[in-house]
């Protein structure tokens, strides 16, 4: 057989698999979105609508409000993520007793998923029962109830993401620090810098890619967060707490408008490519045409 | 510029201790060169000028102060890496200029000083490309121009030419020599390269396993070694070293080696019977034929000059001459001897006698 022909044979089963759960869902969100769409209704047939849920869309200000609160969850989360991920890993990188066991148990909250999160910090966060509320209540006298202040849902949401997603910032930035040459450091404190200088000038551009990589992950990941915050927070108090994700899932399922529902999603998609491509444009393009 | 004393250096690795008291003083502007086989503590001993290693005992002044507890940073030396250390990420002018920038230099000072250097090495039309866009000898220019710039008191070089070709190798050690005499700054230059050692030291510090064994100028480590290391270590090719003890027949003293094989010596303090190695170099040995007579083993012609191995009694004896000499393997020919260029050492201690 030509290889050519064996390659395609050998990855035929993904590319099907890909393109049954991939490319067919996809367009038939896009597709779906293009329609008014109540499968449980009096009448359960698709009635071709045009743009006209993407013009709801617009005026939708429930929708223009979980985006906001969506954005600001996707800053604070992943720009803490980011520097706690990196102080981590920085410890990390040092020895000291115990430290594989450290490095070990800081992943568990990566392979735990997200469902079970959302039920563990709503237990730990519950007024009364809860080890949150109590020993805030104790140390400061803070009363915290996510279910009364939107504040405070808002931050326990970010928090929560933080708790379960810094891990992986900090595998990834680990992995980027022990690849690094140690010339160049030495180098710069011959060169006169000091550990701040180092770390603008070296540290930082030298795990560059590492980061923005990991801050692409991180970034679409967060845009999409449901299951957690669902199960937390319900996506309240009111709609502090109501990211797109949670507001496509309450907009879809208990309210079955699923052709509304998949124009938030399109959106939502878009909008996440955006911020991407924002980013690139920012981060990594002007570095590349100063290069050529 | 500025002299460097190293008194009574001591490096410990936990309960190993791999420097055993180094002593090396290095004047103003002059060029030292630490030579020595893989594991001496050459690079350790720079490592620890350069303060990128602590110091477990003794002390390392620069100029007039002691630096033992003092950082790079704050040390006024550049350093020029084996591996270049170049920072990937910055342009060769970036790269050239950062001990300056660090320095919180004015811009237009550093734009000026940073053409200075590119112009004195060559690099002015490389000055935005990348380290990666660079070939090895560029790249090694451009850690010398990041070293020149700071004008510092000591240049460390830590085997700079040790990842460039052969023919490179020769191009930047005439480039670095010619630097040292425009720039006249005191430099300390680790190599394992006695050739490099030779060319350009204007003072050679040989070392072995943590310890100095002998320094010295070029040609006095060549003309006296101090004892067999030195001697096996500085000239290629090496010397030719026989085992043997020595004799007095009719009050003229000569050396018998093991195998009795009789050859002449300089007037000398070794005593009658004393066990000694006789040491002489492949290029003070002449062929002629009232020579010692020795059978040829392999001629390797290299056009400049000859080398013959040929077996002296039960030893391999090494000779270059500069005559285009024709002998088969199993001929006999004669090895003459000068007596004056010959080295005694102790068989025991090792030492020149």
């Amino acid at each position: 057989m030509h290889p050519n022909k064996l390659g395609w044979l050998l990855l035929a089963p993904t590319m099907l698999i890909l393109f049954l759960f991939g490319v067919v869902p996809f367009f038939y969100v896009i597709w779906v979105s293009f329609h008014q769409w109540n499968p449980f209704a009096a009448d359960p047939s698709m009635i071709f609508n045009w743009a006209s849920n993407y013009r709801q869309l617009v005026f939708d200000a429930q929708f223009m409000a979980s985006l906001g609160v969506t954005l600001a969850f996707v800053f604070f989360a992943v720009l803490s993520e980011l520097v706690i991920g990196y102080l981590l890993a920085q410890a990390f990188m040092k020895d000291f007793p115990g430290k594989a066991f450290f490095r070990t148990i800081h992943t568990l909250p990566l392979i735990m998923a997200p469902i079970i999160v959302g039920s563990i910090w709503k237990l730990m966060t519950t007024p009364s029962i809860g080890i949150i509320p109590s020993l805030l209540d104790s140390w400061f006298g803070y009363n915290l109830n996510i279910g009364q202040s939107a504040m405070a849902a808002f931050i326990t949401t970010v928090v929560m993401d933080i708790w379960h997603w810094t891990p992986l910032v900090t595998l990834s930035l680990i992995a980027a620090l022990v690849s690094l040459p140690a010339d160049p450091f030495e180098q710069a404190q011959i060169d006169g810098a000091n550990k701040r200088q180092i770390f603008w000038h070296i540290t930082l551009p030298m795990i560059r890619p590492a980061i923005i990589a990991t801050v692409f992950i991180r970034l679409m990941d967060a845009m999409r967060t449901v299951d957690e915050v669902l199960m937390l927070t319900g996506g309240g108090p009111g709609s502090a707490t109501r990211y797109v994700g949670v507001h496509i899932f309450k907009e879809v399922f208990p309210r079955t408008n699923y052709g509304y529902g998949s124009a938030i999603s399109v959106i939502v998609l878009y909008l996440t490519i955006v911020v991407c491509w924002l980013l690139y444009v920012g981060l990594i393009a002007p570095r590349n045409t100063k290069k050529g | 510029m500025a002299d460097v004393k190293i008194k009574n250096v001591i490096k410990r690795y936990g309960a190993v201790q791999v420097m055993h008291g180094v002593n090396v003083d290095i004047g103003h502007g002059e060029f030292v060169v630490l030579v020595g086989p893989s594991g001496c503590g050459k690079s350790t001993l720079l490592r620890m000028l350069a303060g990128l290693e602590e110091v477990s005992d003794g002390t390392i002044s620069i100029g007039d102060r002691v630096v033992n507890d003092i950082s790079p940073k704050e040390r006024d030396i550049a350093m020029v890496f084996q591996s270049y250390a170049l920072y990937p990420h910055k342009t060769v002018g970036e790269n050239i200029g950062f001990p300056l920038r660090m320095a919180k230099r004015p811009k237009e000072e550093i734009d000026e000083k940073v053409r200075h250097a590119a112009g004195i090495l060559d690099l002015t039309h490389l000055l935005d490309r990348y380290p990666k866009q660079l070939s090895g000898g560029q790249r090694q220019r451009v850690a010398m121009g990041r070293a020149i710039v700071r004008d510092p008191q000591v240049f460390l070089f830590d085997e700079p030419l040790s990842n460039l070709d052969a023919k490179l190798r020769v191009t930047m050690r005439v480039e670095i020599k010619e630097l040292h005499q425009r720039l006249k700054t005191t430099i300390v230059y680790v190599t394992h390269d006695q050739i490099e050692a030779m060319t350009m030291a204007d003072k050679i510090v040989v070392m072995r396993d943590g310890r100095v064994e002998q320094i010295g100028a070029p040609l006095d480590l060549y003309d006296r070694p101090g004892n067999v290391f030195v001697a096996g270590f500085i000239g290629s090719p090496s010397m030719n070293f026989l085992r043997g003890t020595i004799a007095s027949t009719g009050g003229v003293k000569e050396f018998v080696s093991e195998a009795g094989l009789r050859l002449p010596v300089p007037p000398t303090a070794a005593t009658e019977g004393q066990a000694v190695v006789y040491g002489i170099r492949p290029e003070h040995i002449g062929v002629g034929d009232n020579g010692t007579p020795v059978s040829v083993v392999v001629v390797e012609p290299t056009g400049s000059e000859t080398q013959i191995f040929a077996r002296a009694g039960t030893d391999l004896v090494n000779a270059v001459v500069k005559d285009r000499v024709r002998a088969n393997p199993g001929q006999q020919i004669g090895f003459v001897i000068d007596p004056a260029n010959v080295h005694l050492f102790d068989r025991q201690s090792e030492q020149r006698i």
